[in-house]
């Protein structure tokens, strides 16, 4: 139990599979309490990173520390005890009711065959109040708007009382409003000692929310630091390949896409 | 300010339903259901060719205890021998069929996914035909027993033959369906091409395909209660961990559940389950696919709630089938075919007043 130490920290790591979504020299640290983006092209690894993180990948080299703990060494039960991962969306619900969606989130640590106990019960009530989804806790999940429904993700993950917490592509379907929303929820929960590690597609939401950011090409770590050091005109016409003006505006970094892909132009479609 | 917040809180929270109603209506559900399957039982003593009431059966039930299996009158002796094995084989095919659909159904994330989908039927009537037309059973008792044990290792042997194919095509879910279907479809072709070449024994094959409880004795239906209960129960124990199949097999293991594994082995349990379900009765339709929906359309989605709901309605469903084909003096009914015809309307029923909120 190191509080001082990083919280996640991923030395020398590699993973290879058949070729595509390798991963090669991964080096990084991720401090407690802090809010870090993995940014990077489709097919630059980020997914494959978290499933390396969160051990369903097994890395082919290196070594990954959750809290100075080598996950090689933990089981999955004993990782789903520090670290959470909250999925982009959930398509099948088989008719849960929100409430035992959420409360799935306490797998890992009931010990009784069944049933949660007390304890449980008020993490359960505790994180659907605090995401604002206690009015529904009855309804199933189905019935939620997508902007709910996201709400609902996180609780699950937040009653599994992490660590760590991995977030892939959560707002990928969300309207504005929401995608700010979740982005808002997520750094209010590592200002309380959370350490977050998001992928996603919103550049502008990841250089106005996260402290630091992690910019991946092609399997490896570009450029990580802080969003004024990372999203640099040249390090996003490089990575993404298209043209675009980065302005900063009351201290945050926006990435307008001005450039063309030709796409139709000097390749294909004519 | 701050106390009108908590006074919300406390009244939102108020109204969510947590673990302790669903155990309350749970422990309800199981006690009714019991209970009810009790009456059923009793009830269902009393039907046949030769007529007991109620009260008689009920007054038999008694002596048959207090003699310790010795009855003293034809009733007693009919209900002793015929009666109470054969509703108990029902009772407990029906209870195991139904939760493997419902474990199925959890497991591969698809309505139309019964028990027999991994082969389990097909294989079991392939081995059922060829003992038949082998000519090796006769009427005499020790032959008979080739039937299901025949029927077992035929479905056994489709079960594994599809878990080495769906295994062999990366193990997810929809190969085992894949897997399967494509097997238990060649099988039936095999069966269907074998029996056209020997008409005259096509009979005893579709009446035991059909379905029919009719032949049931003591020592049968032991074998099946005893099986079916003992990993009727193993399944029941890991209801919490169906419940994160739900999410789906990344998710599961997001959660520490080794998923593959267990996946694996609930498929087994389910197949071996099944095979003792139809090897004695044949192949029993319905009761697999749509008891499974029918619970979960009216209790939800928790397999600590559904699995044992299944197991109850599945019994009731079963018993009433079992009863009504047994009402009729001219000669039985394929229980198959009578219990779709009870389902379906009141499924169809179910379907449309809980359509929009049931989603699998």
């Amino acid at each position: 139990m190191s509080s001082d130490g990083p919280m996640l920290e991923v030395s020398e790591m590699a993973f290879s599979y058949s070729d595509e979504g390798t991963l090669k020299n991964i080096d990084f640290e991720i401090m407690p309490g802090e809010f870090v983006a993995l940014m990077g092209p489709n097919g630059s690894g980020k997914t494959t990173m978290m499933r390396c993180i969160n051990k369903i990948n097994k890395p082919s080299g290196g070594t990954i520390k959750i809290d100075s703990e080598d996950i090689m060494e933990l089981s999955m039960g004993e990782i789903a005890r520090i670290c959470t991962t909250v999925p982009a969306d959930t398509a099948v619900d088989f008719s849960l009711s929100v409430r035992d969606y959420v409360a799935l989130g306490r797998s890992p640590f009931i010990k009784t065959i069944w049933w949660e106990d007390e304890k449980d019960e008020e993490l359960v009530n505790d994180a659907m109040w605090r995401m604002g989804i206690a009015h529904y806790a009855n309804r199933r999940l189905h019935e939620l708007s997508s902007g709910e429904r996201a709400r609902v993700l996180l609780a699950k993950g937040l009653v599994q009382t992490p660590k760590v917490i991995l977030v892939d592509e959560p707002s990928a379907h969300l309207d504005i409003k929401f995608k700010v929303q979740i982005m808002e929820i997520l750094r209010n929960l590592s200002r309380q000692g959370l350490t977050v590690l998001i992928a996603s597609h919103d550049i502008n939401l990841l250089t106005r929310f996260c402290d630091r950011i992690l910019l991946l090409s092609k399997g490896h770590i570009l450029k990580y630091g802080t969003p004024e050091e990372v999203v640099t005109e040249e390090s996003i016409q490089e990575v993404f390949d298209i043209r675009v003006k980065v302005v900063v505006e009351e201290g945050t970094v926006y990435v307008l896409p001005t450039g063309s892909t030709r796409f139709g132009v000097d390749g294909p479609l004519n | 300010m701050v106390d009108d917040a908590l006074k919300l809180q406390e009244e939102v929270m108020g109204k969510v339903v947590g673990v302790k109603t669903i155990r309350r209506r749970a422990r309800a559900i199981v006690i009714l259901g019991l209970l009810s399957v009790l009456l059923l039982y009793i009830y269902s003593l009393t039907m046949g060719i030769y007529p007991v009431s109620f009260t008689e059966a009920l007054d038999q039930l008694v002596v048959i205890f207090q003699t310790g299996g010795d009855p003293d009158s034809m009733s007693g002796i009919v209900i002793l021998h015929q009666r109470m094995p054969r509703s108990l084989a029902v009772i407990a095919v029906g209870a195991g069929l139904a939760v493997a659909g419902a474990v199925m159904q959890a497991l591969i994330h698809n309505p139309l996914v019964d028990p027999y989908v991994t082969g389990v039927s097909s294989g079991a009537s392939f081995g059922v035909m060829l003992v038949t037309l082998s000519g090796l059973v006769t009427t005499s008792f020790a032959t008979l027993w080739l039937v299901p044990v025949a029927g077992i290792i035929g479905a056994l042997v489709a079960f594994t033959v599809t878990m080495v194919v769906a295994e062999a095509a990366g193990g997810k879910a929809m190969s085992y369906v894949l897997g399967g279907t494509i097997i238990g479809l060649g099988l039936s072709a095999g069966t269907t091409l074998i029996m056209s070449f020997s008409a005259d024994k096509m009979h005893s094959v579709t009446a035991w395909m059909f379905g029919s409880f009719a032949n049931i004795e003591w020592s049968e239906a032991l074998i099946v209660v005893l099986f079916v209960f003992c990993i009727l129960f193993v399944i029941l124990a890991f209801a919490r961990n169906l419940n994160m199949m739900l999410l789906g097999e990344d998710q599961a293991r997001y959660l520490g559940l080794d998923s593959r594994k267990f996946k694996r082995n609930m498929l087994m349990l389910v197949a071996v389950m099944s095979a003792f379900c139809v090897c004695f009765c044949g192949v029993i339709g319905f009761v697999g696919l749509i008891v499974p929906h029918l619970c979960r359309m009216v209790v939800g989605g928790d397999n600590r709630v559904l699995l044992p709901t299944s197991a109850i309605i599945g019994s009731v469903v079963l018993l009433i089938a079992d009863v009504f084909c047994r009402s009729f003096t001219v000669g039985e009914l394929p229980i198959g075919a009578i219990i779709s015809v009870i389902g379906v309307p009141f499924f169809i029923y179910l379907m449309v007043k809980e359509g929009k909120r049931y989603v699998i």
